[in-house]
């Protein structure tokens, strides 16, 4: 077994008396494909938010490629090499597709206040960075929409950009927040089998949440099951889809 | 002729002035979703320091220690032929630049350590914070006796007065604010046309979402405090300069509001606009006040209500068939669109 990229100790989220997580301790392994599931309300979104740096868990530790990363800031999280997309995609409206992809580079020299009017010392960096994002929207088939604006996209398009643009960075790991969700069945297979498609020729590291279990399961190595905030199994995807437990909290609420 | 040139030398200065604050205030709210309510506080900051500076130091140049509000020093500054703006004129020019430099870092630093720690909280709080610091600034000055309470300070004048031809140094003048409103605008261009400008218009649609993408969103906003309220400091100095004196009650709230019209008027997110929109008020502005000082009593509406009415009634008509002002948004425009160029024909 590989070792673990990110490791989650105990942690827990108290918002007053709702333990939004309550001692949950998980690892997600360097290079797999990671599902988390659980019924709504069982803390998926609020663990995220604890890895992202969000929030700052009430109990617990979260280490990243053997550092620690609790308490850090969102923006801090990210430089370590951690990408997130949300439940209902977030990207910048008045940016171009392209624009959306060339924000993602962190430390860009011509987003130093002093540097920014001086278009001579970044136009270098500005170029190559354009150019590679432009080969990355091409090889995933986003060529076409180079200087649209993002809300002449599809919501699967969408919701590839928003992963996709990690790429132009050294992200390892990426947080997915239910990328099939309002996308019809056979493009949520499509971008499952591409989210495969990176982990295998790209190495990256998939953290998963989704709710269409019949998408996921398909692709995933191995699934983690919240409920009321703790860990309630895990396991190989079709061990998990067969424990009683699981199928009781999904079922019987 | 003549009329028209008197007419378009007062009005650069008082352009220039309106057009730097909204260029600075289009930075913030146009650029990168911050609502400031209190630029006056950073525009008085400006233009007290340059009165207090200028005064304290020409008074010491001919050797009179007297407090910078009483009539001698006017009388020792400003009498004409013998003041000290006419008897040393390099000083006095020189610290006519030193003021713009000085307000530059002054506002600017004030407007960084106000608004850090409120940017964190969210918009709201920005805009009335300073909202307040703009109106705690004006009620100290008017009870600060040392730079003259109510009264204000008086003695200064334009920075080339000491030419004696009052056309030729008052053009100097509107030359010089041209000049520098210009040198703001080109800056402010090439500020928003950079990965920086990136930056803020993805801070103005989704702080969070830019907060995940690595962006320190709090110091990138701060930053653009700093530069926003250092513009506004440079445009007070011209004020100083303009007027010849400052007074606390020039700096009330309406002041504010009366860029943010501007800069609604021209369009938020483009620079041109902003200038545009200066270019109106001021005008209207300037074109009354010579047609109220022309018709006198006879006019049934005081020009100042007047005034207040048309700003009305533009922003009204802008709204209904503009929306987006005068000049809508412009994309931003770095180097990345020639070299996706360069991409596509290479194949």
């Amino acid at each position: 077994m590989a070792e673990p990229i990110l490791e989650v100790k105990d942690v827990a989220k108290y918002f007053g008396g709702v333990r939004a997580l309550d001692g949950v301790t998980l690892s997600v392994q360097k290079g797999g494909l990671i599902g988390l599931i659980g019924p709504n309300g069982s803390g998926k979104t609020t663990l995220f938010n604890v890895i992202t740096g969000f929030y700052v868990p009430t109990r617990g530790e979260v280490w990243f490629e053997g550092e620690r990363i609790d308490g850090l800031n969102p923006n801090e999280v990210y430089l370590k090499g951690i990408v997130r997309t949300f439940q209902i995609p977030r990207l910048f409206p008045s940016l171009t597709v392209l624009e959306n992809v060339l924000l993602t580079p962190p430390n860009q020299i011509g987003e130093k206040p002093l540097y920014a009017v001086l278009r001579s010392r970044w136009e270098k960096q500005e170029k190559e960075l354009a150019k590679k994002a432009v080969k990355l929207l091409r090889r995933f088939g986003l060529g076409r929409y180079i200087h649209a604006n993002v809300s002449e996209l599809s919501a699967a398009h969408i919701k590839l950009l928003e992963t996709i643009r990690g790429l132009m960075t050294n992200a390892k790991l990426y947080l997915l927040d239910e990328p099939a969700a309002g996308v019809a069945y056979d493009m949520a297979k499509e971008m499952f089998s591409f989210v495969k498609r990176l982990r295998d020729e790209e190495g990256l590291t998939f953290f998963i949440i989704e709710h269409r279990l019949e998408v996921l399961m398909e692709f995933v190595d191995y699934v983690y099951v919240l409920h009321n905030g703790k860990l309630l199994a895990e396991g190989k995807p079709d061990e998990v889809v067969q424990n009683k437990a699981v199928i009781e909290a999904y079922l019987g609420g | 002729m003549e009329f028209l040139i008197n007419f378009i030398i007062s009005w650069l200065p008082i352009f220039a002035i309106y057009g730097i604050l909204s260029i600075s205030l289009n930075l913030e709210i146009g650029y990168t979703g911050m609502a400031n309510f209190g630029k006056v506080a950073f525009y008085a900051i400006g233009a007290y320091l340059s009165a207090a500076l200028t005064m304290s130091v020409m008074l010491s140049l001919v050797g009179k220690s007297v407090p910078l509000y009483s009539i001698e020093a006017v009388q020792a500054l400003s009498t004409p032929g013998t003041g000290a703006i006419y008897t040393h004129p390099a000083a006095y020019v020189g610290l006519f630049v030193l003021s713009l430099v000085l307000a530059f870092i002054v506002a600017g630093v004030v407007g960084y350590f106000i608004t850090y720690p409120t940017l964190r909280v969210g918009p709201a709080f920005l805009g009335i914070t300073v909202l307040a610091f703009g109106e705690m600034f004006r009620v100290f000055m008017r009870n600060y006796e040392p730079l003259g309470s109510t009264k204000g300070l008086f003695g200064l004048n334009n920075p080339f007065i000491w030419i004696g031809n009052p056309q030729l140094s008052q053009g100097l003048f509107a030359l010089v604010s041209l000049a520098l409103l210009l040198a703001i605008y080109i800056y402010a261009e090439r500020f928003v046309n950079s990965p920086l400008g990136r930056t803020l218009r993805a801070i103005k649609d989704d702080e969070v979402a830019a907060l995940c993408l690595g962006k320190h969103v709090p110091r990138v906003k701060a930053t653009v405090f700093f530069i926003a309220s250092g513009m506004a400091g440079v445009a007070g100095v011209l004020w100083t300069f303009y007027q010849g004196s400052v007074q606390p009650d020039t700096f009330v709230p309406i002041l504010t509001f009366y860029v943010w019209a501007m800069v609604i008027l021209g369009g938020m997110g483009n620079n041109l606009g902003a200038l545009l929109g200066a270019a109106v008020f001021t005008l209207v502005d300037r074109v009354l006040t010579f047609a109220a000082g022309m018709m006198g009593p006879s006019l049934i509406i005081p020009p100042n209500y007047l005034r207040w009415m048309i700003v009305g009634i533009v922003i009204v008509l802008v709204l209904l068939f503009r929306p987006e002002g005068i000049r809508p948004a412009k994309p931003i425009k770095t180097p990345a669109w020639e070299a996706v160029k360069e991409v596509s024909e290479g194949g």
